[in-house]
């Protein structure tokens, strides 16, 4: 046999490997051990001394993130991670969401609301210690009026701002070009001036490390796609958080999250769907909340678009424009079983495009404008608008037969079973649905155009319902027959709609303008250019063994996560001192550091085995 | 002389002499330039539809990230200005060429940044991922289908072929899925996810234990579903040389059987999945999508998953192109190194 030279060498090197391994993996797994134990105060030996007590709520997310910009960034987590960073001048309450205090301790609106004065706090600081003054409020309106870059965020919530100033260092104000009732004050996170004026292109500034900021919690660290580190900031004005941090962990796929919400990975899973929040119930040590969401889900009825300056465009069916014929859809649609069968009851019965959660707009169940599911009346009123039954069932009139598309998405297992309902509704009453199934990319491409007869859509309210209302307006309507240039909730205009929003609009008086807005929600109804299905509930979980102290937004009924506020993470706290989860990476670690050794000896041994046996034959 | 009789001693010798009998240079020039060129079509091609493909999509990209934001007519004609979405369409191909060409393939939407060098970050991620998990893949195909194929009608090679077969059949995701939920979610042994811990140990011990334990469960199913085309692949191949002439003689010699296996018959085996390897590794970045999704695993895959909800054009479009380009040239190694190593390709 020919013995390589280097053979020697190389067994004694694997040798000496193997032995390295065996010595080195003990210490190894010792040292790692303590790191999944952070959300406790558990004050293990561990490595990095930063977390040794810290109590760390980790929060599974899969959003995207665009920067963490206040005056850029549009996506949904870095939004709400901004809202932790920065105070605004008006919170919403977590009440019911109606304004109260931020940065500003009182305001008042003068000159019939075209002009607003702010009173700010004594003594606030930034979380690096400098005083938070009026200087800043008005650095951050002037950036966001006068740099049209900086307005991506919320430049709508500015372009009816004429000046901002500070007579002095506790006082701001907001004159308008035009007066207002919603408070200018809100929603607008305000920056530190010290910081950002240094900042050589605002526009541009990633803003995702080591961040100066004003509300319950600052960000410490970005890394995309893997975590978002926030510490709680000290010098929050209604006292610092009773958590140390909040994590953010990435997880792609959302049963994966539910994985790791089971296994202790993370503490708070949100955006479940049903069979996942059915799953979780009864789990030891994980708590479901469905609580009361700000989204509403309804049935948009295309009543043909038409451009601002009326131009018609879109391929509406005609039968649509009737009110008579969308007034009968929302007659023969039972919005009470779609809400058992197809949410499974996980949300609260709809009446317009503004949900449950924000009583003071909301337009009750009881309310005499509301109708009640009533085929016979439905029938009742397409037959004395002329749609006269076919011989096959489908009402005619003018040789034309009363049927219309419907767009679902074929990736929402909702809505492809609300169809599954609404179809022989429909088919009862005498018109027939033609549901087509596509991807949401085709749905928002067509429902631009106003390429639809009806589909399902749904926004989040906010808890002013202003923008809401204005997008039902003829003056949002678009401009081109492309269906850009204005945003259209549901192609609806009436010019009384119109006035009364201009009326609500600048109404100081919230009951007078509660009032209002309850008149146009009725208008609409009537009018119906949609019809709204449900107020979702947002399905939540959360590793009860470790956290307690949520705050609900709204008050009992509310949510967690993605409030209008801040609210949720302030009063969380953890319970006592055990950590029940969390050994199961240094199992995962053991078993990696076993398999290795075992090879590692396993090959040691075969290629021993293997050269004694090949010096035998050869 | 047909191939299954050429020993390996006499290829490598006809190998020497075919390099002596210099007239191969010129078809071998001409064998290597017909391929190079047809890569480069394909890669023009790629480059082209890369742009056209994703731009017939429907959906405005605008209107999907406003979709949950209130946001005013303006904003919106705002940000289509600064994504320049607003320009004339060849405006924009001629945009994606030169980005194209200085390899920078353009800004991401979502992320601010060049995709080129996104890319470059989520690379070695996928790499280490898919790396690992063809390594220990091909390994273990290649070994478990010559010994079946060697003893093929065995109960080994039925278990052998069965149970890779039926891994083969079985979808990533789901296999995946089932993994995290029995050895994440339940018995607690390995992460849920991601490719570090939230707060990773300070150590470098402890930091290379932490990956590896979170790379078992994506490598496992990575290998459970790849390793069957190498066990079939290997265990046919082996079969075709066996009543090889050249085996007899081995045998004559006195080799054990394991010798004549080993020395002869596997190495001549070997040539067809050289190319299957090939094939496999231009395909490997491209083929983490479905396990990175589900493991979360911060690569290129879930770079492209992620592009693809955005819709982040851009993204989309330069991972598009990375990955074809990947298995075009790899594609392009497997003809030429095939060629080099199988001296019948050249005749």
């Amino acid at each position: 046999m020919r013995i390589r030279p280097g053979a020697r060498t190389t067994r004694a090197f694997s040798l000496a490997v193997a032995a390295a391994m065996m010595v080195a993996l003990p210490a190894g797994v010792a040292d790692a051990a303590p790191a999944p134990q952070v959300p406790t105060a558990d004050a293990t030996a561990s490595p990095s001394p930063a977390k040794a007590d810290a109590q760390t709520l980790r929060i599974a997310t899969s959003g995207f993130v665009d920067s963490f910009n206040p005056f850029t960034s549009i996506y949904l987590l870095p939004t709400n991670a901004i809202r932790y960073m920065y105070e605004y001048l008006v919170q919403n309450s977590a009440v019911d969401g109606s304004p109260t205090a931020g940065l500003a301790a009182e305001w008042k609106a003068e000159d019939g609301g075209k002009k607003w004065v702010y009173t700010l706090h004594d003594g606030m600081k930034w979380s690096d210690g400098q005083p938070i003054t009026s200087a800043d409020v008005v650095y951050t309106y002037r950036q966001m009026m006068t740099v049209p870059a900086l307005g991506t965020a919320n430049g709508n919530l500015v372009s009816n701002f004429a000046a901002v100033d500070a007579p002095d260092d506790k006082t701001v104000v907001v004159t308008l070009k035009t007066p207002q009732a919603p408070n200018p004050g809100s929603e607008i996170p305000i920056v530190p001036k010290h910081v950002w004026e240094k900042v050589s292109d605002p526009a541009t500034f990633a803003n995702d490390s080591d961040v100066v900021g004003s509300g319950p919690f600052t960000l410490v660290s970005y890394k995309a796609n893997q975590s978002i580190v926030l510490k709680a900031n000290p010098n929050f004005w209604r006292g610092a958080p009773k958590i140390d941090r909040l994590q953010y962990i990435y997880y792609t796929n959302s049963d994966a999250q539910v994985q790791a919400l089971r296994s202790g990975d993370v503490d708070l899973v949100t955006a479940l769907s049903p069979t996942q929040f059915d799953a979780l119930k009864g789990v030891d040590g994980i708590t479901t909340h469905s609580g009361e969401g700000r989204r509403y889900t309804s049935l948009s009825l295309n009543p043909g678009f038409k451009t601002r300056d009326g131009k018609p465009f879109g391929t509406a069916n005609p039968a649509l424009a009737d009110v008579a014929v969308r007034q009968a859809i929302r007659l023969g649609t039972d919005t009470d079983t779609l809400l058992k069968k197809v949410l499974d009851g996980k949300g609260v019965l709809a009446t317009s495009f503004i949900p449950a959660s924000f009583p003071k707009w909301h337009l009750a169940d009881d309310d005499p404008a509301i109708v009640t599911f009533d085929p016979a009346a439905a029938k009742a009123k397409l037959d004395a608008d002329g749609w006269k039954p076919g011989p096959d069932g489908i009402r005619v009139k003018d040789g034309k037969k009363l049927q219309l598309r419907m767009m679902v998405d074929a990736d929402d297992l909702t809505e492809q079973s609300a169809a599954e309902y609404f179809a022989p509704w429909m088919k009862n009453i005498g018109i027939a649905i033609d549901v087509q199934s596509t991807d949401s990319d085709t749905i928002s491409a067509k429902s631009t155009k106003g390429d639809y007869d009806i589909y399902f859509t749904g926004w989040s309210v906010n808890p002013d319902p202003d923008y809401q209302l204005g997008i039902n307006t003829c003056m949002n309507l678009p401009t081109n027959t492309d269906g850009t240039g204005g945003t259209s909730q549901d192609g609806y205009c009436n010019p009384k709609f119109d006035a009364l929003y201009n009326q609500q609009r600048s109404e100081l008086d919230e009951t007078k303008r509660q009032g209002i807005v309850r008149d146009m929600l009725r208008m609409n109804y009537a009018d119906t250019a949609q019809v709204a299905t449900w107020y979702a509930n947002s399905l939540e979980a959360y590793r009860s063994d470790r956290f307690t102290g949520f705050t609900l937004q709204p008050e009992k009924t509310g949510i967690i996560a993605n409030q209008a506020g801040y609210w949720g993470y302030l009063t969380v706290h953890a319970v006592g001192a055990s950590d029940q989860a969390g050994s199961g990476a240094n199992v995962g670690l053991i078993v990696v550091g076993g398999i290795v050794v075992v090879i590692v000896i396993g090959g040691v041994i075969f290629f021993l085995m293997r050269r004694r046996r090949m010096a035998d034959v050869e | 002389m047909t191939a299954n009789t050429v020993p390996p001693t006499e290829a490598v010798i006809i190998d020497e002499m075919g390099a002596e009998q210099a007239p191969r240079g010129v078809p071998a020039l001409r064998y290597v330039g017909a391929k190079v060129a047809g890569a480069c079509v394909s890669m023009v091609m790629v480059i082209i539809l890369g742009f056209f493909a994703f731009k017939i999509l429907p959906g405005d990209p605008v209107a999907v990230m406003a979709r949950e934001r209130q946001m005013s007519a303006a904003q919106m004609d705002q940000l289509r200005e600064q994504l320049g979405l607003n320009k004339p369409l060849l405006e924009q191909f001629w945009d994606y060429l030169v980005n194209v060409f200085t390899l920078n393939l353009g800004e991401s939407y979502v992320y601010k940044t060049s995709v080129a060098s996104l890319i470059g970050q989520y690379f070695w991620n996928t790499i280490l991922l898919t790396g690992t998990a063809a390594v220990l893949a091909i390994a273990l195909g290649l070994w478990l289908g010559q010994k079946a194929g060697w003893r093929h009608g065995s109960t080994f090679d039925k278990i052998t072929s069965g149970s890779s077969l039926v891994l083969w059949s079985v979808p990533t995701f789901w296999l995946g899925l089932i993994l995290l939920m029995i050895f994440g979610g339940t018995l607690h042994w390995f992460p849920t996810g991601g490719m570090v811990s939230p707060d990773p140990p300070a150590d470098a011990m402890g930091r290379v234990l932490d990956v590896a334990s979170h790379m078992v469960l994506p490598v496992i199913t990575m290998v459970a579903v790849v390793y069957a085309q190498y066990v079939m692949v290997m265990r046919a191949s082996l079969m075709e040389e066996m009543s090889a002439d050249y085996l007899t003689t081995a045998r004559a010699k006195g080799l054990r059987e394991d010798l004549v296996r080993r020395r002869h018959a596997v190495p001549n085996a070997l040539l067809p999945t050289v190319t299957l390897v090939f094939m496999h590794l231009g395909g490997l970045i491209a083929g983490a999508v479905t396990v990175e999704t589900v493991f979360s695993w911060p690569g290129l895959g879930k770079l492209t998953f992620e592009a693809i909800s955005g819709p982040d054009l851009p993204l989309l479009q330069g991972t598009f192109v990375v990955f074809s380009a990947v298995i075009i040239v790899m594609n392009l190694f497997a003809d030429l190194l095939y060629r080099q190593l199988d001296p019948r390709v050249r005749s």
